[in-house]
């Protein structure tokens, strides 16, 4: 019996990391092409989900509604590279974190005031019933979150490796300079990641929100787990932070059982300090050689 | 000496009239609100330490805060403990608990930073909020403000308790930070390779800077919890954090007047925000500078149209929205958001930053003037060597998973002689310079100086032990002046034990290593630059100037990286006669260069590699001859005579 609880937690925590892995494959996508993120990410999950509620409550089909919220997020991705990134970037100074860490807290003040503070629900079609897989219960919700999570992932990686512009993606990824004296223009590269990233940010939003509710401050925790799944897989390990995400999510669903449900963070944030101090590259990063 | 007047002048009539306030307003609100302007402005010269100092994006400060008034409040209520007693207690928490984050976070840099102290923040927040059987969790934690010796704090004394502490602090932080303290900080902001290797522990000083920053957090901490007399753990979260960012940008960083400012800003935003007619006076007066500044700059072409439009655009939404939004506290978030974007983009030096050059100006406030240069020989003593060998390498490896890049190389350089190290491109010259100076650890070998083994894997631990270097790609402190670039690498100067130099006991070493670093930027011919930035010095300058901090070391070997790249010919010149100078006051160099003739001119024998490997050995003209070496570098040895083929820079 407490193996099966034991079980159920793990499961359930684990699909709940696959968006923590979601959010954090975001902030490779534009460490890979400008060694920069950003840390208004979760602000952007939160708007992308209101937005998308919107869209809904327009009457827009969920279906429709998707590929809405995959744009809006898209542009946001946008907005937040020309306004808060580039700059920095040009001036090779770290500006971004503290630009970045400014227009989310913006995007969080408009998001209060406009769809208030209260917690909402997310309507969508999938069904919450469980199916009962080897006496643990899996609701459609949450396969659809891991449905969603690797087809997108899944699609990036393959435009990333088969397209023209994917594998300029990659050229500016592996040697930023070379890349730009073959042709390929940088700028429109690290636009293109934060575009990216932004609509990877929507859909973790569209998807944890019939799970978590909608509210403006329904992203501040995920983000915090999101970071730490990306250090501690590391910022270039790829399909690492799946591992590490589904990892941190049971480990941590399973902390709130046994600590008390205040403690829920705990897991994630010591073992982001713990990763930091003993790996700073992270579990599945490449150490780098430093050269003078 | 009218500096001094000016400087402190000011100081001082600010302090003093700061204090006076009780005495001719009695206003309990107002009273508060400067009591807050204490507590934040010990706050912000905390968070300054890391933020301006150490250049890093702190998001933890705001938890050391939350931190250290809880341990006021629980040494009061739980323990018993008097004001003294429980104000050292935050304080010891800070810096405790500083060290400890310090300890993993500092190897980091960037956003690793900023993240690990978000969570370390995110986590305090968590433990004050669960462990309710100590803090109370977020009911809260009530307590009463204990008495000073016997009397009671009543709200003016506890301001001026508060001031007090603050005139005590800046004038700390003045001493430490104008010291080699201070100077280290920004060393190694700049580049934590050189601080390392001109033997200054990079990791010591950002542990010690950060845990002194959070130790001020801790203090500041213990007044608050007094000032309010009830903590909750939902006070010290991320909206205080962003504020206080915004405080010590906003105001200036690096600067005591600058944290002042930011405090004074921080402590009066609310009530800006409360009042819609100060909201609209301030964010058309913030609309208004943002646009004259904006145009000012474009018509100078000295910002980028970015930095001068973007600000204006803020501004405009903050000054043009207060119109439409009914109540402007709903959007405190926005608008800081809005006013720290237009400043940091903007404004990026912040209001300190811009008001101190501008009244500089005004008051023609000379800089403080620079003593006389010491004797060289007093410096850099002239020493005769033996001849003896002074750096042996035996069967040095280093590899690179499958690439040997030094791949069993031994050679010997003897004392007082400048030895040349030549090979074309990816021959293993610069990873032989690393492993040397300790930045690679070696797969295998040794390298002992004057016959002891030299510290492996440690830039601080090797320059410590006489070897100095210069790096091939400029790793100078490019924020600092030249002559204070000099004086980070001063070897044997600064001997005052920490807590005199907090008291200001510190300034005839400072003189003294004015004085020494002067004398070693004329040896380079620099002198008249030394109050230059090192960013704003010319390329062959800068070149240079890494030879005068390398010598500050006063070196027993000195390793020079391709001093003469990139460098155009006149300065190749000097840069050859430089190096004869330093030659002459009978330091050995290792010299890694291109410049065949370069290398012929100076250097008494030369090794060359080769895929890691020595090929020849010998003088110059002799290495020059060398089959081997024109194959090295020509590809096949040609019919013509070998004498003729010089190697070329690649």
């Amino acid at each position: 019996m407490n193996a099966l609880i034991i079980g159920q937690m793990a499961v359930s925590g684990a699909l709940m990391g696959l968006v923590y892995a979601l959010i954090a494959y975001g902030f490779q996508l534009t460490y890979a092409t400008s060694k920069s993120i950003n840390f208004g990410q979760g602000e952007l999950v939160m708007v992308s989900a209101f937005f998308c509620l919107t869209l809904t409550n327009l009457g827009l089909p969920y279906w429709l509604m998707v590929p809405g919220g995959l744009l809006f997020g898209a542009l946001m991705g946008l907005i937040i590279e020309r306004a808060g990134v580039r700059l920095a970037l040009e001036q090779k100074s770290e500006g971004w974190i503290l630009l970045s860490i400014i227009m989310g807290l913006f995007l969080f003040s408009a998001a209060e005031n406009i769809w208030g503070r209260d917690d909402r629900p997310f309507p969508t079609p999938i069904s919450a019933d469980p199916i009962r897989v080897f006496g643990v219960d899996v609701t459609r919700l949450e396969l659809s979150v891991a449905v969603g999570v690797f087809a997108i992932m899944g699609l990036i990686e393959l435009f990333k490796r088969r397209t023209l512009l994917g594998k300029a993606f990659e050229a500016v990824s592996a040697d930023r300079d070379a890349a730009e004296l073959m042709g390929i223009s940088a700028t429109r590269t690290v636009m293109l990641s934060y575009a990216l990233s932004g609509a990877v940010a929507a859909l973790a939003g569209i998807l944890v929100s019939p799970i978590t509710t909608v509210g403006p401050t329904m992203a501040s925790a995920l983000i915090l787990k999101a970071f730490s799944v990306a250090v501690v897989a590391g910022l270039d390990s790829g399909f690492g932070v799946v591992l590490i995400g589904m990892a941190l999510g049971a480990l941590e669903s399973l902390a709130s059982f046994y600590l008390g449900s205040g403690w829920r963070e705990a897991p994630g944030l010591t073992l982001l300090i713990l990763a930091l101090a003993v790996r700073p590259t992270g579990v599945f990063g490449k150490a780098v050689i430093r050269k003078v | 000496m009218r500096r001094i007047l000016l400087l402190r002048g000011a100081e001082l009539v600010v302090f003093a009239f700061l204090a006076t306030i009780p005495l001719l307003v009695v206003n309990p609100y107002a009273l508060g609100l400067l009591t807050l302007l204490a507590i934040y402005g010990i706050l912000l010269i905390g968070l300054d330490v890391t933020v301006g100092y150490l250049g890093q994006v702190n998001l933890g400060h705001v938890a050391f805060l939350g931190l250290g008034a809880y341990a006021a409040g629980l040494a009061v209520t739980r323990f018993g403990l008097g004001m003294v007693p429980a104000l050292a207690a935050a304080m010891i928490v800070g810096l405790v608990l500083g060290a400890l984050l310090a300890l993993p976070a500092l190897r980091l840099e960037g956003p690793q930073f900023a993240l690990a102290t978000l969570s370390f923040a995110a986590l305090s927040t968590t433990a004050l909020n669960e462990l309710e059987g100590l803090t109370g969790g977020a009911q809260g934690l009530s307590l009463v403000r204990p008495a000073l010796f016997g009397h009671t704090l009543t709200p003016p004394i506890f301001y001026w308790l508060c001031m007090a502490l603050l005139a005590l602090v800046w004038m700390v932080m003045r001493n430490l930070l104008s010291s080699q303290w201070g100077r280290a900080f920004e060393a190694l902001r700049d580049s934590p390779i050189a601080t390392d290797a001109m033997g200054v522990g990079t990791y010591y000083h950002k542990v010690a800077a950060f845990s002194l920053g959070s130790g001020l957090g801790g203090l500041a901490g213990g007044l608050y919890a007094f000032n309010f007399q009830y903590l909750q753990p939902q006070s010290f979260v991320y909206e205080l954090m962003i504020i206080l960012l915004l405080g010590v940008v906003l105001g200036g960083r690096k600067s005591l007047w600058g944290a002042f400012v930011g405090a004074t800003v921080v402590v009066l935003l609310p009530n800006l925000l409360s009042n819609s007619l100060l909201f609209h006076i301030f964010s058309g007066t913030g609309f208004a500078v943002a646009l004259a500044a904006g145009l000012r700059g474009l018509a100078k072409k000295s910002t980028r149209p970015f930095q001068a439009l973007a600000p204006v655009v803020a501004m405009g939404i903050l000054a043009v929205g207060g119109f439409f939004v009914e109540n402007t506290e709903d959007w405190r978030k926005g608008i800081f958001a809005l006013m720290l974007f237009s400043v940091v983009v903007g404004l990026p030096e912040g209001l300190m930053g811009f008001l101190a050059l501008f009244l500089a100006k005004l008051f023609r406030v000379p800089p403080a003037p620079l003593p006389a240069p010491s004797d060289l020989d007093a410096v850099l003593p002239p020493r005769t060597q033996g001849d003896a060998p002074l750096l042996v390498l035996a069967d040095l490896k280093r590899h690179f998973g499958g690439v040997k890049a030094v791949d069993g190389l031994s050679m010997q350089v003897r004392a007082g002689t400048i030895h040349g190290l030549i090979g074309p491109n990816g021959s293993g010259k610069s990873t032989v310079v690393n492993v040397i100076s300790g930045l690679y650890t070696p797969t295998s070998g040794s390298v002992s100086l004057r016959g002891s083994e030299l510290p492996q894997g440690s830039l601080n631990r090797v320059a410590r032990a006489g070897v100095a270097r210069t790096f091939q790609n400029l790793q100078l402190f490019s924020e600092l002046t030249a002559i204070e670039n000099v004086m980070v690498a001063l070897k044997g100067v600064y001997r005052m034990p920490l807590p005199l130099v907090l008291l200001g006991f510190a300034r005839a070493e400072e003189r003294r290593a004015q004085a020494d670093a002067l004398a070693l930027l004329d040896l380079i011919g620099l002198k008249e630059q030394a109050r230059a930035k090192a960013k704003d010095l010319t390329y062959g300058a800068q070149r240079f100037l890494e030879i005068a901090r390398a010598l500050a070391r006063r070196p027993d070997l000195l390793i020079l990286d391709e001093p003469a790249a990139g460098l155009a010919h006149p300065d190749v010149v000097q840069q050859i006669e430089i190096i004869k100078r330093v030659h002459a006051r009978g330091v050995t160099i290792i010299l890694i260069e291109h410049h065949m003739d370069v290398v012929s001119e100076l250097c008494d024998r030369v090794t060359v590699l080769d895929g890691g490997k020595v090929i020849a050995e010998g003088a110059p003209d002799e290495v020059k001859r060398h089959p081997k070496v024109i194959e090295a570098y020509l590809g096949q040895a040609s019919q013509s005579g070998p004498g003729d083929a010089e190697p070329q820079p690649a």
